[in-house]
């Protein structure tokens, strides 16, 4: 068959139009992305120094750091991970092996799928509710705890998903050897679905070190480096709020820095997460 | 492929059995008798029903909740449908092996280990005793003596496969299920399954699902054409390749259908 020249033009113009505007928006959006992190990096590096790391918050016009702050989000962070890890496996472990099917399994995954989408601000109303009104006062255990509820959702459903790509052959495999099924989902399953999970795990820490408002409903701040969960505590976020909203120069520069080793920290994360996924896909 | 002068006896003799997927009937009054020491294929087209009457052998469908078999299938003088407190007792009796290899997610050592620390604990030298035996029986010792500590998942498909086959035949089961075993194979992987499963024989009641007819012809001593859930005819399989009594298994080991 002969091509018809005219429509064949018409084809590449057409090509070329398409490719031409496909380009067009990958620039803006990866432009709008590269000048947050310019802006960011530039003014981050200016205000980073030894003293952030050794000095609190200070009061405003003196000199400080913000170790009260990193210290806070890593203590809160890392409870709150401790905290939702086992559960959320156990119950993405339950949707993806036992409830396939069933009623219940079906509800679970649709309350989880809410949970994933709720505004963190909600969960800090709740946490603020059931925990900070009837103790009395802020803590870094309501901070926590608000952390870990955005955590669970997210690991749960990442374990399901995970669980859910182990092909049924090779369940089949182990129970057809007279493996009883629980150690079937412990030996094998949870070992192929090893850094799935993991990824998963990452991605939460990613997600709870950033997040703001259900800090400041639970843990609040605290000017000073403590190490007692039941005081209010300070944390990247929050300083980074406050500071940031501040008039004063020298507080708005430790919210630059604070941004960016948040910024940093995610994206060292990220990119952990995205090796080990790699790493398991590849076997 | 032989003829028997000394028939051994029946291992698995399978009377009026039906079976169904929700409600579905998939098994139609199926009644054949499986000799020990034999290779008993089982061909027929897509659907037909083969890989399910291989799935009741073991019972492995009773992972799925809507998934039912009436009958007997009488192993050792028990039906193996009734009910069972442990099903983990017919499961080291029976084997099975799968279409895509199944290598768990561990060390070579590790997934021969894995079924005989379900059953015995075994001291150290035992242990590497039997995960030896296991890997020479089926044809891989050469192969990964060196390198037992590597991941299972590093080896060749039809290393795996082999693997498979090591790790059920570990546990030393009466029965060997195999379900389309060399169907994900390249033709050299195919033919070191074969060669494996014709000596297998010497030990083990093996039950071989295959849409390929020439492997059926070659390892089969006996064969059983399905058609639409049901056992069309059961024979030796001389009998069923060069003179088959029914129209339908005419048809299709000529090529007919299927």
């Amino acid at each position: 068959m002969n091509p018809d020249p005219g429509l064949m033009l018409r084809r590449r113009i057409i090509n070329r139009l398409m490719t031409g505007l496909f380009l067009l928006a990958t620039t803006i959006a990866v432009a709008a992305l590269a000048i947050i992190l310019w802006k960011l990096v530039l003014a981050g590096v200016a205000a980073l120094s030894p003293t952030i790391f050794v000095k609190g918050t200070p009061a405003p016009g003196s000199k400080g750091g913000l170790i009260n702050a990193i210290l806070g989000s890593a203590a809160m962070t890392l409870i709150a991970i401790v905290v939702a890890t086992p559960i959320a496996v156990l119950a993405g472990t339950y949707l993806a092996e036992y409830g396939r099917g069933s009623r219940l399994a079906h509800i679970v995954r649709f309350l989880n799928d809410t949970l994933l989408s709720a505004p963190s601000i909600i969960i800090g109303l709740f946490i603020y509710g059931v925990i900070v009104i009837p103790a009395g006062h802020f803590s870094g255990w309501a901070g926590s705890a608000s952390l870990a509820l955005i955590a669970v959702p997210v690991i749960v459903r990442t374990t399901e998903d995970m669980m859910r790509l182990i092909p049924d052959s090779l369940r089949e495999a182990a129970i057809a050897l007279g493996c009883p099924y629980w150690r079937m989902v412990v030996s094998i399953g949870w070992r192929a679905a090893k850094s799935g999970i993991l990824t998963g795990i990452l991605l939460a820490v990613a997600r709870i070190s950033g997040e703001t408002a259900p800090l400041l409903f639970t843990s609040l701040n605290n000017q000073f480096v403590t190490t007692d969960m039941n005081a209010p505590m300070a944390s990247l976020p929050v300083v980074i709020f406050q500071f940031a909203m501040s008039p004063y120069r020298d507080w708005q520069t430790l919210a630059w820095a604070g941004a960016l080793l948040i910024t940093l920290g995610v994206l060292l994360l990220n990119v952990v997460a995205r090796t080990i996924a790699s790493k398991g896909s590849s076997r | 492929m032989t003829t028997d002068r000394q028939q051994p006896p029946a291992k698995i003799e399978i009377r009026g059995l039906n079976f169904y997927y929700n409600g579905v009937q998939a098994l139609k009054d199926i009644s054949l008798d499986i000799i020990d020491r034999r290779v008993t294929s089982l061909i027929g087209p897509s659907g037909c029903g083969k890989s399910t009457l291989l799935r009741v052998l073991n019972r492995i469908y009773d992972l799925y909740p809507g998934q039912r078999a009436e009958g007997q299938v009488i192993i050792d003088d028990r039906n193996i449908l009734d009910r069972q407190k442990d099903l983990a007792f017919l499961r080291a009796k029976v084997g099975m092996v799968f279409q895509r290899p199944t290598p768990f997610p561990m060390s070579i050592y590790k997934n021969i280990a894995f079924p005989l620390r379900l059953y015995q604990k075994l001291p150290g030298e035992e242990l590497d005793m039997l995960v030896v035996n296991a890997l020479k029986r089926a044809a891989l010792w050469a192969e990964v003596k060196d390198k037992l500590r590597q991941s299972g998942l590093d080896l060749s498909g039809g290393q795996q496969q082999r693997l498979c086959i090591a790790r059920a035949i570990a546990i030393r089961p009466e029965i060997l299920l195999l379900d389309e075993p060399a169907s994900a194979l390249d033709p050299i992987s195919t033919s070191q399954i074969e060669e494996l499963v014709r000596e297998l024989r010497e030990d083990f009641c093996v039950v071989i699902v295959t849409h390929n007819l020439q492997q059926a012809a070659r390892i089969g001593d006996y064969t059983g054409f399905m058609y639409l859930g049901e056992v069309i005819e059961f024979a030796a399989t001389d009998a069923i390749f060069i003179n088959p009594q029914d129209k339908r298994t005419q048809d299709y080991v000529t090529g007919r259908f299927g």
